[in-house]
């Protein structure tokens, strides 16, 4: 079957730049880090409900991106079209969840 | 008759996109994932409904031991690296390191799996029960499908420690063990999600 | 190395050929089966709910028996027959269209094929097992749950959606990898044509919606068989919430069953035309924003439930939004045809009727979105009339064109103009017989769903012009039958370009197209890349490859198995009550697990079984090449 010049081959674009574990390991450190601050936030109590929903809300959005940033390399070239369909995704429930939400609480 | 090591060296760089079966596996899945974010959106949104409706019984700041869950989230990350190790050593074309570190992503995950029966058949004692209330049923329904998701991940990476051995890394192996990785991130991203929504919202009420 | 066992060409015959096949050709053809097949099933339901109404307060069928005609023809013709000849042609169509060998995944497709045909099945075993499914073809809760309706009928819904349901999202994922990946050289997405641009933000449209429908079902499953709670208020359960879930996957299902339509009537028209599409740029802007918005409106079927004035606000507005880049697309239709020299082939007609009763479909869902009107519409035969206005109106006349347009493409023999256009004219004028009365019965104050109505009322009438209608659609339809057998005797002597007049790719090809499309991959040059070398006086597209031999996928049963496996354990869930313990386990779930075994044990042996297909050699390629030149 004839390999079509339009879809991209990596092979070249990757043998300059060995992949390291560091920024993995990082990544690692991060999400340990967030989850930390989020379990420590609710377990300390007297802190602003509404300011700990906010916080929890952010977190957890922050150690998202960076586990899809780097562990599945999100942010590398090739992957515009994984972004499209997370992304979507992503809308598709964010409006749901909004719903919900206003269904609910007002 | 399986590949062996001088084989291993002809391999391109990222075996998994050799082939145009293997990339389309590739932007196959990643779709299926979009798909999955819907579903498990759905799911979060009927919890998130239904979350304070106990019929009665206890809530979830009540009900939900910390610690366990703590110790549980550092298990699935953990395995989320473990797994990045092991598609790494692919790229390098280190089958004996792929495998153990596919073998590590495994057994943390049943860990994690463990913990988590533990937990539920400790929540029934205490009457939080599938059909005690709409709390309950959507609980155990969000948190169940996650469970469900990384039992599937470990059958499935069972099977794929299966055709490593018996035939090695090779651009036919190679894509199913990317998109075992792929599957196994988005399952730690969502139970990034569960944890904060069900547990730390629940805590917090 | 890995060719040993590649060699071998295993060609099956006869039925083993139909049930193993993973060319996307002959799947297309099965999805036109047993959609054709299901939408007789659920036009015959229609006639008997007409027959029904034909008359105040009569008795042709009981009122039981009619709950489940509305219930089964709704889910039929939507789910059964709708969606399945809609891929259909995607199937038969798209890597033609693209310049490609098959779709990404034959297995795959194959597996959606049988996972929707059991799922089908299923659900149709109901009238056998005498526990149909009788609470709307919407399933609204508390009647859906065990509380209203004891008998297994819901389930029957429930499983059979679920099982069909994976079918079409495995089918979405295969048409979405296919266009972004396996494009022909020079291929660019604006180069696509627009069938192809269509059915790629319907299979979006797909991957995103039935995710929601499928935790719905499970929700709802959950409630019936193991007393779970979302939908049960006495334990803090939501019956609205159902309406939430459903409606968030079940408005863009709607657009996912017109926008094929859409990319249906912009090649049919341009091509009997014989001009470029009008503003193409804005024409694929506009369905990615229908299909965008489209998950922005689904409370708009909800208008009544307590909402309040906000939400109906924002979901009226966002509604109203979506006429926006409709309308372009109808304006860019009528500039394609003004000037151009227009040849009424029956596709034709058939296109060209779409525009006006689409419109019309169109404006009475403007009028539907305005909530405070909708209090007066809702659950009248208002509703139902604008439903199948652009259901009927729109998806089913852009079918028609699409099967008069593509059929000797795909069967190598063009259905009788003649006859065709007597069928046109019978459906068309049927259709708008039984659908445009009933505006003014729902105006009247008539409601939908209902067994009878009073004498009195003044429905007596339009009923029955409105059953008058539905007859004549009836023979149009067994007309469409006719001429599909009476082609079905001529031989198959189409040309590659039997309209002569063909823009796209698949023209290029012979009539049916070979088993591997093309022997050498085209070159594309522009959009309309047919239309393009025919302007340049070339009569063939240039090639990017020399002739040589041709890697193609093996047949497989699995998928078959596969599928009845799942049917096997729908049935065992759903009687798991009723038949009796085995042990510590009962009959039913023990029926259902080896359904399942069955099922992922295919799957296994799929995984585990390296498959490498086979090749086509050279000679035979250039035999089929010798026999058309």
């Amino acid at each position: 079957m004839a390999s079509s010049p339009t879809t991209s081959n990596h092979s070249n674009a990757k043998q300059t730049k060995p992949e390291g574990s560091k920024k993995h390991i990082i990544a690692f450190i991060f999400s340990i880090l967030l989850t930390f601050i989020s379990f420590a936030l609710v377990m300390a109590g007297e802190i602003n409900t509404d300011f700990i929903y906010i916080m929890l809300v952010v977190l957890a959005i922050l150690q998202v991106f960076v586990q899809m940033a780097f562990w599945m390399h999100m942010k590398d070239r090739g992957h515009t079209f994984a972004i499209i369909a997370i992304l979507t995704g992503v809308i598709v429930v964010f409006t749901c969840v909004i719903m919900a939400l206003f269904w609910t609480r007002w | 008759m399986s590949a062996h090591s001088h084989a291993e060296d002809h391999l391109p760089h990222e075996p998994e996109r050799a082939t145009l079966e293997g990339r389309n596996k590739i932007t196959a899945f990643w779709l299926f994932l979009g798909g999955e974010t819907v579903l498990f959106g759905t799911l979060f949104a009927a919890y998130l409904t239904l979350r304070n409706e106990v019929n009665g019984g206890k809530t979830g700041d009540e009900l939900f031991d910390f610690a366990l869950v703590a110790l549980a989230t550092a298990l699935l990350l953990t395995s989320s690296l473990t797994s990045v190790f092991a598609l790494q050593a692919m790229h390098a074309h280190n089958k004996k390191a792929l495998i153990n570190w596919l073998i590590a992503t495994m057994v943390l995950g049943l860990a994690f799996l463990g913990l988590e029966i533990y937990e539920f058949v400790h929540y029934a004692h205490e009457g939080h029960t599938f059909t005690a209330s709409a709390f309950s049923t959507s609980f155990y329904t969000l948190v169940g499908f996650h469970g469900a998701h990384v039992a599937f991940g470990l059958l499935w990476a069972g099977s794929i420690l299966y055709q490593l051995t018996r035939r090695g890394l090779n651009t036919t192996t190679a894509p199913k063990v990317y998109l075992f990785g792929m599957y196994w991130h988005f399952i730690d991203v969502v139970w990034v999600f569960i944890f904060t929504v069900v547990y730390l919202m629940g805590k917090v009420g | 190395m890995a060719h040993a066992n590649a060699h071998a060409i295993k060609r099956r015959t006869g039925l083993m050929d139909w049930l193993t096949t993973v060319d996307h050709k002959k799947i297309g053809i099965l999805y036109l089966i047993a959609g054709g097949f299901f939408f007789l099933v659920g036009g015959l339901e229609a006639i008997l709910i007409r027959i029904q109404l034909m008359f105040p307060q009569s008795e042709v069928v009981s009122a039981q028996f009619y709950n489940e005609l509305i219930t089964m023809h709704g889910t039929t013709m939507i789910f059964l027959a709708a969606m399945p000849i809609i891929f259909a042609l995607m199937n038969a169509i798209i890597p033609l269209q693209l310049g490609a060998r098959d779709v990404a995944f034959p297995f795959l497709n194959a597996l959606g094929f049988w996972t929707f045909f059991f799922g089908g099945l299923l659900l149709n075993v109901s009238f056998i097992a005498g526990s149909v499914p009788d609470a709307g073809w919407t399933m609204y809760a508390p009647l859906s749950g065990t509380g209203y309706t004891e008998h297994h009928g819901t389930d029957y819904y429930v499983i059979g959606l679920q099982i069909a349901g994976i079918g079409t999202l495995i089918g979405g994922i295969n048409f979405l990898a296919t266009i972004i990946n396996m494009r022909a050289p020079g291929m660019t997405f604006m180069r696509m044509p627009m069938f192809t641009w269509a059915s790629f933000i319907t299979s979006a449209l797909i991957l995103f919606a039935f995710p929601a429908l499928t935790v719905g079902l499970a929700a709802l499953m959950f409630d019936r068989l193991f007393s779970g709670n979302f939908f049960n208020p006495q334990a803090g359960g939501n019956v609205v919430l159902w309406e939430h879930i459903f409606w968030i996957f079940g408005h863009p299902e709607v657009y996912i069953l017109i926008l094929p339509a859409f990319g249906i009537i912009s090649e049919v028209i341009s091509t009997f035309s014989r001009k470029r599409l009008f503003g193409y740029s804005s024409m694929v802007f506009a369905t990615i924003l229908i299909g965008f918005l489209g998950f922005m409106v689904w409370a708009h079927h909800m208008f009544t439930t307590g909402l309040g004035p906000v939400a109906n606000a924002l979901f009226s507005v966002a509604t109203m939004l979506i006429a926006v880049p409709t309308g372009i697309k109808i304006f860019n239709w009528l500039f394609t045809m003004w000037g151009g020299s227009i040849k009424f082939t029956v596709a034709n007609l058939y296109a060209i009727g779409f525009v006006p009763t689409f419109v019309m479909g169109g404006v009475t869902g403007v009028m539907l979105s305005a909530a405070p009107a909708d209090y007066q519409y809702h659950d009248s035969y208002f509703v139902v009339a604008h439903f199948h206005y652009v259901i009927v109106g729109g998806l089913i006349m852009g079918i028609f064109a699409g099967l008069h347009y593509w059929w000797p493409k795909m069967f190598g023999r063009m259905l009788s103009e003649s006859l065709g256009k007597v069928t046109f004219w019978i459906f068309y004028i049927g259709f708008h017989l039984t659908f445009f009365v009933q505006h003014f019965l729902g105006l009247l104050g008539m409601q939908r769903r209902v067994w009878q109505y009073l004498d009195g009322m003044g429905f007596n009438n339009m009923n029955f012009i409105s059953t008058i209608g539905a007859l004549m659609m009836g023979v149009g339809t067994i007309l469409f039958l006719i001429n599909i057998i009476i082609t079905a005797r001529k031989p198959k002597d189409c040309g590659n370009d039997p309209w002569e007049d063909g823009r796209t790719l698949e023209w290029t090809i012979s009539s049916p197209a070979p088993e591997y499309n093309f022997a050498q991959t085209p070159l594309v040059r522009g959009y309309d890349a047919w239309w393009h070398e025919k302007m340049e006086g070339n009569t063939a597209m240039t090639p990017v490859e020399p002739i040589g031999p041709i890697h193609m996928p093996n047949a497989s049963i699995l998928p078959f198995i596969m599928g009845i496996g799942l049917f096997i354990t729908g049935f065992g869930f759903m009687y798991s009550g009723e038949w009796g313990t085995l042990g510590f386990i009962t009959v039913g779930h023990a029926v259902g697990i080896i359904g399942l075994l069955i099922t992922f044990g295919c799957m296994g042996l799929r995984s585990l079984i390296d498959d490498h297909g086979f090749h086509i050699e050279e000679e035979e390629i250039l035999k089929d090449q010798g026999v058309k030149s």
